[in-house]
């Protein structure tokens, strides 16, 4: 028994060129020429040498400028392009979500162009008998299933496409920026879903240009450059390693900002965060590490509403403090504060903070609408000058299969007395987190079976 | 033969892209199937006219069923052949973007073909039987062997079908000249008359090896000479079938790796 997904080892992949004069030679020419020899005259090199493994159930995240490689790596593994040189083992099946609904037909309708795709995909006819109305239902295409695919929208198009790819079960996901695409609310139940997979050991490799989607989801990370392994391993350290190669091409003097930053101790540790956080405070207290967690202790990005969710805070105490305040604010995307809070308001008088602690923000169950969300953590003293304060430190996302709006779902039922009745009720819309909705639909299973 | 077993590995893949392929051609057309025949069809009754009306000869009666006979297998020949040379090119997507056994677009091309040529059958089958009602034409049992031929056939296109759909991607080119070829083809395989009345020996000779007389030969005794094919001609639709598929196989395996790159 292999415990990898993928092994790479010194794979290099070279994309050749036909020709000076003419992308692609014309057998009048070859004939006529005397020159039917199938070989290219140069070749550009877009791998090379690459090795490293991917565990099964890792999370792997490829970065890198545009042209370093990342796709071409993708589409090698994926098995759609051969390396030039080297070995490639893959163990499992493999989806690859590189162009969403590459394989519709326009002319035929959304529910035979499901058939088609998933039989593409590598499902039976009897696979996607039993997916159909988990993939319908994810796709939320509704009415359209029975018209050409050709009347649809972009979107449209797009979500049936990650509704059938995600539901083929692979055991190793490869996904090609396509989390790009789409609106916030349909990329929000995207990452939902890739997270669920994660959670379920599917092994994930990611191409991506969102760094904290590497930094968030990712459990190792490659960056490559020039088709070059740059860097590899812990997520924060090859994404921070990337961005100050990035930032220090794109201008010295912002590199020497942030050597003297790293010189000068209190606030800036080299860690830089997403791009729109913001960090200001006199540095006496710091909130080292600030993350959102499940119940196990795992980072998280993407939270089903109404699931238990804490917020982790490291502090780091570099002058003890007797007077002093923990707060958090939550914002919605569009720059709304949903909640905020702090210990002093709710009536923790400060004593004593002396050495390096944790706090620890509990929520039984997070009763939001489907969105984005952002998250400030601070600490400061009473009277509001700050130690450290951390705008916009945590990004997350909240997916749901209900699809009501606002931003805050109170827990509720609905009661009916009298003459109301009701031809059926999808108990899965009703406000219950997605891993217990995913459990119930299993067990639903036969009964929905004719 | 990794081929062969990516193709039968993928039937279920390959019959619902068959069937997508038939519905997405008929869907929005008024007359449906019915395109599929109008091409033969014309070529019947131009044909028709011309040898039986401005230039009568001693050629084989009925014409029409005599004619009607060759043409169908070579309208699936040409027509698989001539579309398959754009079935990859036509699909880069999914080349490029999707895992896909790249050898099911050209088979897709000749099944969906093959099901018009079938499709064609029946209406052969009534012409023959209002000539055989008119006492012109007597029916024989040899029609029977009609789906051992059009498999044997199938065989042979299909092997084209792989070799002309990967070459095409790397010569733009191929699709021109094989355009070319076909109207050629048409004339240089005894569809519109028959082998034994070419005078020449050489003539005869150099037909006899364009690979599609033997089968359309065979069809034509078949269906309306009510004869089992020659020897010859068996051996000889026997040795293209095989061989080509294996050329196909072949050429295919050795440029499936540049496919991705190259489209």
């Amino acid at each position: 028994m292999t415990d990898f997904a993928i092994s790479l080892e010194n794979v290099s992949k070279s994309y050749r060129l036909w020709g000076r004069r003419s992308q692609f030679a014309t057998l009048k020419s070859a004939l006529l020429k005397r020159d039917l020899k199938l070989s290219p005259e140069q070749s550009v090199p877009a791998l090379k040498d690459v090795s490293f493994a991917v565990d099964r159930g890792e999370a792997f995240g490829v970065i890198g400028r545009n042209g370093s490689g990342k796709s071409t790596l993708l589409k090698i593994i994926s098995g759609i392009l051969k390396p030039s040189g080297g070995k490639m083992i893959v163990n499992g099946r493999i989806a690859a979500l590189i162009e969403l609904g590459a394989g519709f037909h326009p002319e035929i309708t959304g529910r035979e162009n499901i058939y088609i795709n998933g039989i593409m995909l590598g499902l039976s006819r009897r696979d996607i008998d039993e997916r159909f109305d988990r993939i319908v239902e994810f796709s939320g295409i509704g009415d359209f299933l029975d018209q050409p695919v050709k009347t649809y929208s972009s979107g449209m198009y797009v979500r049936l496409g990650f509704a059938v790819a995600v539901h083929v079960d692979p055991d190793i996901l490869l996904i090609d920026e396509v989390l790009a695409v789409g609106d916030e609310e349909f990329s929000a139940r995207c990452i939902a879903k890739i997270q669920e997979m994660k959670l379920r050991g599917v092994t994930l490799v990611f191409v991506t240009h969102q760094l904290d989607q590497v930094r968030n989801l990712c459990d190792r990370a490659v960056w490559l450059d020039h088709g070059l392994v740059e860097a590899i391993g812990d997520p924060m350290r090859v994404v921070d390693s990337y961005l100050q190669e990035v930032s220090g091409a794109a201008s010295s003097q912002l590199a020497e900002e942030d050597d003297r930053r790293a010189e000068s101790p209190p606030l800036h540790e080299p860690r830089s965060d997403a791009a729109d956080e913001e960090r200001w405070g006199s540095g006496e207290i710091l909130l080292k590490h600030v993350a959102l967690t499940d119940s196990h202790g795992r980072e998280l990005v993407a939270i089903g509403a109404g699931t238990p969710v804490t917020v982790d805070i490291d502090v780091e105490v570099r002058a003890p403090q007797e007077d002093f305040v923990f707060g958090l604010g939550i914002y919605h995307a569009d720059g709304s504060c949903v909640y905020g809070t702090n210990t002093d308001v709710e009536g923790y008088a400060p004593q004593l903070l002396d050495a390096n602690a944790r706090i620890r923000f509990v929520v039984p169950s997070l009763d939001l609408v489907a969105g984005t969300y952002r998250i400030d953590a601070a600490v400061h003293t009473r009277n509001g000058r700050a130690f450290d304060y951390r705008r916009n430190v945590i990004r997350f996302i909240v997916g749901s299969r209900v699809h009501d709006v606002g931003v805050y779902r109170p827990k509720h039922e609905w009661r009916f007395e009298g003459g109301v009745t009701f031809k059926s009720i999808d108990t899965l819309r009703q406000n219950v987190p997605a891993q217990i909705a995913e459990a119930m639909r299993e067990v639903e299973k036969p009964k929905r079976k004719k | 033969m990794s081929d062969l077993s990516t193709i039968l590995r993928h039937r279920q893949l390959i019959a619902a892209l068959t069937a997508r392929d038939l519905k997405a051609r008929y869907r929005g057309s008024i007359l449906g199937y019915f395109w599929s025949l109008a091409n033969p069809l014309l070529l019947l009754a131009v044909y028709t006219l011309v040898f039986t009306k401005f230039f009568p000869q001693q050629v084989v009666t009925p014409y029409p069923l005599f004619l009607f006979s060759g043409i169908l297998p070579w309208t699936f020949f040409a027509a698989a052949v001539l579309e398959s040379t754009s079935s990859i090119s036509s699909n880069a997507g999914l080349i490029k973007k999707v895992m896909f056994p790249a050898e099911a677009l050209p088979i897709v091309v000749v099944l969906s073909h093959l099901v018009h040529f079938a499709l064609a059958i029946p209406i052969l089958l009534a012409a023959i039987g209002v000539f055989a009602a008119l006492g012109k034409f007597t029916i024989s049992a040899t029609i029977l062997f009609a789906p051992l031929l059009m498999l044997l056939q199938t065989l042979f296109v299909a092997g084209v079908a792989l070799t002309v759909s990967s070459a095409s991607v790397l010569f733009r080119d191929l699709r021109d000249i094989i355009t070319n070829l076909m109207q050629l083809g048409f004339f240089v395989t005894p569809i519109i008359y028959l082998i034994d009345a070419v005078q020449s020996r050489v003539l005869r000779a150099l037909l006899r090896m364009n690979p599609m007389t033997p089968f359309v030969v065979a069809y034509q005794d078949i269906f309306f000479f009510g004869r089992l094919p020659g020897t010859s001609d068996i051996v000889l639709i026997l040795a293209y079938s095989v061989g080509s598929l294996l050329l196909g196989f072949f050429v295919f395996e050795r440029l499936r790796d540049t496919l991705a790159e190259a489209i």
